[in-house]
């Protein structure tokens, strides 16, 4: 096959991504935004409508439409699986939003479901397509930086509240948790796509000590890599009100033979203006990297293979696990968890 | 200039100089004797100011001082402190309090007993990045702090004498040296002490565990995170970042940030306009001077180092243990 990939949004509850990816895809010349699927008509057409799309709820009929050849699934964290299982048996690609689920059985079942079904499932880990991040990766794998020694990365943001987003984020059976598995596993898919380890152990301390929500809004992780390289973690929910910016991305590393200090800030002027609230605002003037994620899925799709640098859901697995094991270390007084960890 | 306050120096080393110039920046304060056993590096030190070169603490008695700065390697400064409160000076001691736990208990017990002044040297809290910081907290503004984040990281430092800094069993690595900075702050701007600590670290080319990570957690709930390295290119130079979530906002900064721009000269010559410069050196000792002209308190209590120190010794101990320290109970090791 040839020319845009036909790509529909199956699910979304993930409202502000699913508008973003409706928006990628409406910009990718490699793909071509079909259809968007979700139960609720009013959530649904308001992601379709903006860029003039049909909004269904009727999934076995989206899904047995031939033309059809990919889905990118924004539904609740918990109910990815059915939706990615219910796409692979459909013979459909699939581009899953993290984290892949709320539990290790789920995420598994879903791997086994899309090889079995032979496609291609593939992690929204968007900061991997962040052009610093791409070249830090370059000078890494080109050896210009020598062994790793130890990193230490950041993705805060606001708290994902009521009534600006959905109750599903901050309910555990749906989300998995709060800030810890929302923002955590970005990191760790980062920390694992760097430097090609796998993380052996995980200690954590979480705490609700910001909002008013029954999930953690603090969480601070420390990794241990299975080549002894060490990682701190902060995937708070820690940006306060009036603050210029809404999220902010940082990356440390150090080598044996250099550094790295990334921040995706610094793409950005100072405004300050009526329209956009008091105070200062940072407005960013970096390129989206849902862009490049869903052109390269799209181009995995058109290739048969997942191109570099997609994360696939065996990344989503093991970034979910170091999540999970995180929990299980707050909840033991921040022992040190071991996880299995490597390929399966 | 029989009121003078006579400083007795004790360790010529980086961090005496930086004390010796604040000294000479205060009226009515004379440095008489600088000590050390490197009797050329004391030279050294002591010919800027016009004191005596001695080579120990004895010397410097002899001189008839009021107050001790003790600048040596930590795993000296036990000895040397009780030393100079038994002669009844007031001691300024450089941080970490000690090596070891039971030394930093022994110099807490002297200067309990003493009454003279006796300060350990964190002087972060004197910065005026860090100062401001901390008012702010104090102030209310940021509600009640619920994270902090302290980070320090440099190359090897290339200063101390026969590279004591490098043999981990005199300067505990950066974990200690540095950490010990990071442990005292947090524990000031949350205002209550660090209950657990959890901490990992790399090995690098500048040695072993020179990469470090702690996690902290304090009574209030609060929770912290250190980072601390000596392996850093030393291109880089030193960097601090520095972050307080509050329930009601954030205060950050990093030393990126903290620049005043530089002067370019034609012929390659680079002056950068330094925000910090010596200024936390100067105020913490303009600091301790005025505690002793006036009787005290401390401005930064021995008590207060020994809590830094002692969650410093149980991150290193965190680090062989695989496990975190519970520092509501935790006696050494």
């Amino acid at each position: 096959m040839t020319g845009p990939v036909r790509v529909a949004i199956l699910g979304c509850a993930h409202r502000p991504h699913a508008w973003a990816y409706a928006r990628a895809l409406s910009a990718s010349a490699r793909a071509r935004l079909v259809a968007v699927y979700d139960e609720d008509p009013a959530l649904g057409r308001s992601v379709a409508d903006d860029f003039g799309a049909t909004w269904t709820d009727d999934l076995p009929t989206l899904l047995r439409d031939g033309d059809l050849e990919a889905v990118v699934v924004c539904s609740a964290t918990s109910r990815h699986r059915e939706h990615v299982e219910q796409a692979a048996a459909a013979g459909l690609h699939v581009l899953c939003e993290k984290p892949i689920a709320t539990s290790l059985r789920d995420a598994s079942t879903m791997l086994a479901a899309c090889h079995e079904a032979g496609v291609q499932l593939h992690l929204a880990f968007v900061s991997r397509f962040l052009p610093h991040v791409r070249t830090a990766k370059a000078a890494l794998d080109a050896g210009s930086l020598g062994d790793v020694v130890g990193m230490r990365l950041v993705n805060r943001g606001r708290p994902p509240l009521p009534p600006h987003y959905p109750a599903w984020i901050t309910t555990v059976e749906e989300s998995g948790g709060g800030a810890l598995i929302d923002h955590s596993v970005h990191l760790t898919d980062l920390v694992r796509h760097l430097t090609g380890r796998e993380v052996r152990r995980v200690a954590a301390e979480t705490g609700t000590l910001l909002w008013d929500t029954d999930v953690e809004d603090c969480a601070l992780l420390s990794l241990v890599l299975d080549d002894g390289t060490v990682v701190a973690l902060d995937p708070s929910w820690s940006v306060p009100a009036g603050n210029p910016w809404d999220y902010d991305f940082s990356l440390h590393l150090v080598g044996t033979r250099g550094s790295i200090d990334l921040d995706d800030l610094a793409e950005s002027v100072q405004v300050v203006s009526p329209r956009l609230g008091a105070g200062l605002r940072l407005a960013g003037f970096a390129e989206d990297p849902d862009i490049a994620m869903l052109d390269a899925f799209c181009e995995s799709v058109r290739l048969g293979r997942p191109v570099s640098p997609s994360a696939t859901g065996e990344d989503g697995l093991r970034a979910l696990e170091v999540a999970l094991a995180g929990y299980a270390s707050a909840a033991d007084g921040a022992r040190p968890v071991v996880v299995g960890g490597g390929p399966s | 200039m029989a009121d003078a306050l006579r400083v007795g120096v004790v360790g010529a080393g980086l961090i005496a100089g930086c004390h010796v110039r604040a000294y000479t920046r205060i009226p009515d304060v004379v440095v008489v004797a600088v000590a050390d056993p490197h009797v050329t590096k004391a030279e050294q030190l002591a010919s800027t100011v016009g004191a005596a070169a001695c080579a120990d603490l004895d010397e410097v008695l002899s001189r008839g001082v009021d107050v001790v700065s003790v600048c040596t390697p930590p795993a000296r400064h036990a000895d040397v402190t009780l030393e100079a409160l038994a002669a009844g000076c007031h001691v300024l001691c450089e941080k970490p309090v000690a090596r070891t736990l039971a030394d930093a208990v022994r110099i807490q017990s002297a200067a309990e007993a003493a009454d003279t002044v006796v300060m350990i040297g964190h002087v972060s809290r004197f910065e005026p990045d860090h100062r401001m910081a901390r008012d702010l907290v104090a102030d209310g503004h940021v509600g009640d702090v619920a994270m902090a984040t302290h980070s320090m990281t440099t190359s090897f430092p290339g200063w101390s004498e026969g590279g004591w800094l490098a043999r981990a069993e005199e300067s505990g690595g950066p974990l200690l040296d540095l950490s010990a900075h990071s442990f005292d702050y947090l524990a000031w701007v949350i205002g209550s002490p660090a209950v657990r600590v959890h901490a990992v670290a790399a090995d690098s080319p500048a040695g072993p565990s020179t990469y470090a990570l702690a996690t902290v957690r304090f009574a209030s709930g609060a929770m912290g995170q250190v980072e601390t390295s000596w392996a850093h290119p030393v291109a880089r130079g030193f960097k601090a970042v520095v972050e307080i979530v509050g329930t009601d906002g954030r205060i950050s900064w990093d030393y990126d940030s903290l620049n005043g721009g530089a002067i370019y000269l034609d012929q390659g010559d680079v002056i950068w306009l330094d925000p910090l410069g010596e200024r936390g050196y100067t105020r913490e000792i303009a600091a301790f001077v005025e505690a002793v002209r006036s009787g005290g308190p401390s401005p930064v209590p021995v008590a207060d180092g020994v809590a830094a120190t002692r969650t410093a010794l149980a991150a290193l101990h965190s680090l062989r243990a695989g496990e975190p320290v519970d520092l509501t109970s935790w006696e050494g090791s």
